[in-house]
């Protein structure tokens, strides 16, 4: 049996926006599932969903507004934004639809960064960051800036950096957005690889099924209700099915 | 985070835009080094009027004829002082020494050369008044004095314009053509804001009451010149003395002094304190580019932080936690401002102490304080024009800056 707690745990979570004009707006309804440790979920819905929210309250850069969500057995809903930095760091590794990589700063800099932050010696930093670029294989690129690489290869950055501080999580939000098919695809299967090889705990928002399919478990969110969650099925019309049933 | 990731990141941060950086560290070094500059001056002027003031001896009293202002007509050329007033006063305490003195016009003729000069009658005292050293010969004595002795020492330059051989003593000159032996030259002092003091004859009082100036009141004189004890209390000795000349000269209670005594100590102590202000008030002007230049920095900041957005949004993600970002966007302004600062000192000692000596050949003194000032600016300036940016950066929202184009 395994003691572990879940990775992630939200509890009938929702999140209201005020709006600007006046009044507010609620874009998640009592949002309920666990992920456990070394799953591969994927976070699938259309825009406006409500997907990239729950990314956010998942990555704690969000909190919620009412109900609860235990990362790793720590409920994180009443943290202070320094006590959800530090959880930021020692968790949770995050991989951008655009990179966002330091661009004045080398490859193996980027990589340093969240171990910076956690207090590692720099020999340690530079050690971990470079087994980390050998892994995703960039070794040979460790001087080199952002802008001198393709998009895949920034996005393997993002990934080497994703990892270095050694997370129990990466959260990956439509990470192969601004990459072309052939490339998304190498990122995508690179993922699977860590999960399966490693047994990194992987959450990847997308909007496209297609993507959503390396993934082992979908949540399909709608209107910020989930309306699917499960073993990802064959084809999409099953959820297009209950997105229109949720519709009336 | 270390120290050195600090210092490291705020450079590169800095450096990632080295114009915009090099214009906003050159606002800190034109404020920094004209403060510099400024402090220079002041304390160069300061300097200059205590070196002269001490040259005269704090512990001098001179008393001069004649009340300040009577009826708003300034009278002080009434010869109300007279040699025995000076042999009264030398009776106080804490008096060292003591001198009658009274100056005039002269005309001095040595074989075909003719020289227009300042005489002045005195004692034998008047060297340890003013420090006078003589270099060649001897100062007359007190036998002089008593026989109106027509003795005469020269002031270098005096000596040098009547063409006198290199050791005159011995020679023969002409006041209002009168004879006049040299005993001695005086050793060079420079000019000072009273006037050339090496362009005069000094001969025995007596010599110049009774002999050249043939007056009906050979007692009177202008000007009595004394140096009290190194201990002594100026305010006490210069109370006693006025005490003493108002018995003297028989002023009733009510009646004006008839004399006018000067302190040199309150002289150059009020010297002391204008020259003080005038030092304030020339580094308040430096200052103001100062306070211009740690606006710039103040802006640059800002700036830097609107285009940082995302930036700061990626290392919120990471684990930055708000004061990590505080102290990052202030080692920034710190750094920026500890560039212009030590520049701005460099340049402002180094165009100080070279104009100061190599064109206007005057020692600028050189405190410690500019660089006191220096690092205190940097730091000072740099917190207080970098807090308000860092903490903005630090209030940003991470999804906010996340998504920040």
């Amino acid at each position: 049996m395994n003691s572990e707690p879940p990775i992630v745990s939200l509890q009938k979570v929702c999140k209201i926006f005020p709006l600007e004009i006046g009044g507010q707006q609620q874009v998640l309804f009592d949002i309920t599932f666990q992920i456990d440790s070394g799953d591969f979920v994927a976070i699938m819905g259309p825009s406006g969903s409500g997907k990239s929210t729950c990314m956010n309250i998942i990555g704690a850069l969000d909190s919620a507004t009412t109900g609860t969500y235990e990362l790793y057995g720590k409920d994180i809903t009443t943290m202070t934004p320094d006590e959800l930095a530090t959880v930021r760091n020692e968790y949770i590794g995050f991989v951008f639809q655009n990179f966002n990589l330091l661009p004045k700063r080398n490859i193996l800099d980027n990589v340093m960064l969240p171990l910076m932050y956690r207090g590692l010696s720099p020999d340690d930093r530079i050690r971990r960051a470079r087994e980390m670029l050998k892994l995703v294989g960039l070794e040979n690129f460790e001087s080199y800036l952002p802008t001198q690489l393709s998009g895949g290869m920034k996005q393997r950055v993002a990934i080497a950096r994703a990892l270095s501080g050694n997370p129990k999580l990466i959260l990956a939000d439509e990470p192969t957005g601004s990459l072309d098919s052939k490339m998304g695809n190498e990122i995508l299967r690179f993922f699977k690889k860590l999960n399966h090889d490693m047994g990194i705990t992987i959450i990847m928002i997308t909007h496209e099924f297609e993507i959503a399919q390396y993934g082992r478990r979908l949540i399909h969110i709608y209107d910020g209700h989930i309306t699917f969650d499960g073993p990802v099925p064959k084809n999409e019309n099953v959820l297009l099915k209950l997105d229109k049933e949720h519709s009336k | 985070m270390t120290v050195s990731d600090i210092i490291k990141e705020s450079w590169l941060s800095i450096s990632g835009n080295k114009l915009r950086s090099f214009l906003t560290v050159l606002g800190i070094i034109i404020g920094v080094m004209a403060v510099v500059i400024m402090v220079a001056v002041g304390e160069t002027v300061q300097q200059s009027i205590t070196d002269q003031f001490s040259a005269l001896g704090t512990n001098t009293i001179v008393i001069r004829a004649g009340a300040a202002r009577r009826g708003g007509i300034r009278s002080g050329n009434r010869n109300t002082l007279t040699i025995t007033d000076a042999e009264q006063i030398r009776r106080l305490p804490d008096v060292m020494s003591i001198t009658p003195a009274q100056s005039g016009s002269a005309q001095v003729i040595y074989g075909n050369k003719n020289w227009a000069t300042m005489m002045l009658g005195t004692y034998p005292d008047y060297t340890t008044i003013q420090d006078i050293e003589v270099e060649n010969g001897t100062f007359f004595d007190m036998t002089a004095v008593k026989n109106a002795s027509t003795y005469a020492v020269l002031g270098p330059d005096t000596a040098r314009e009547l063409g006198l051989p290199e050791n005159p003593v011995g020679e023969i000159i002409r006041i209002q053509n009168m004879p006049f032996v040299v005993i001695g030259v005086m050793k060079a002092r420079g000019d000072s804001s009273f006037g050339s003091q090496d362009d005069m004859i000094i001969i025995p009082i007596t010599t110049l009451k009774k002999r050249l100036q043939g007056s009906p009141f050979p007692d009177s004189v202008t000007m009595i010149a004394l140096k009290i004890y190194q201990d002594a209390d100026n305010a006490v000795v210069t109370d006693q003395i006025s005490a003493l000349l108002r018995q003297r000269h028989r002023l009733k209670d009510g009646d004006e002094d008839d004399f006018q005594i000067t302190d040199m100590k309150q002289i150059m102590e009020t010297m002391d304190t204008v020259t003080g202000y005038l030092k304030l008030l020339l580094i308040a002007i430096a200052a103001v580019s100062l306070l211009v230049g740690s606006i710039g920095i103040m802006n640059m900041m800002l700036v830097s932080v609107v285009e940082r957005t995302r930036e700061i949004g990626v290392r919120k993600a990471v684990g930055a936690k708000e004061r990590v970002i505080i102290i990052q966007f202030l080692s920034e302004s710190v750094l920026i401002s500890f560039i212009g600062s030590m520049f701005g000192l460099l340049l402002g000692v180094g165009l100080s102490q070279g104009v100061g000596r190599f064109i206007l050949h005057y020692n600028v003194p050189f405190s410690a304080w500019p660089v006191l000032l220096s690092v205190s600016v940097a730091i000072v300036v740099g917190l207080s024009s970098g807090v308000m940016p860092a903490i903005k950066a630090a209030k940003l929202n991470p999804i906010d800056s996340l998504r920040y184009e």
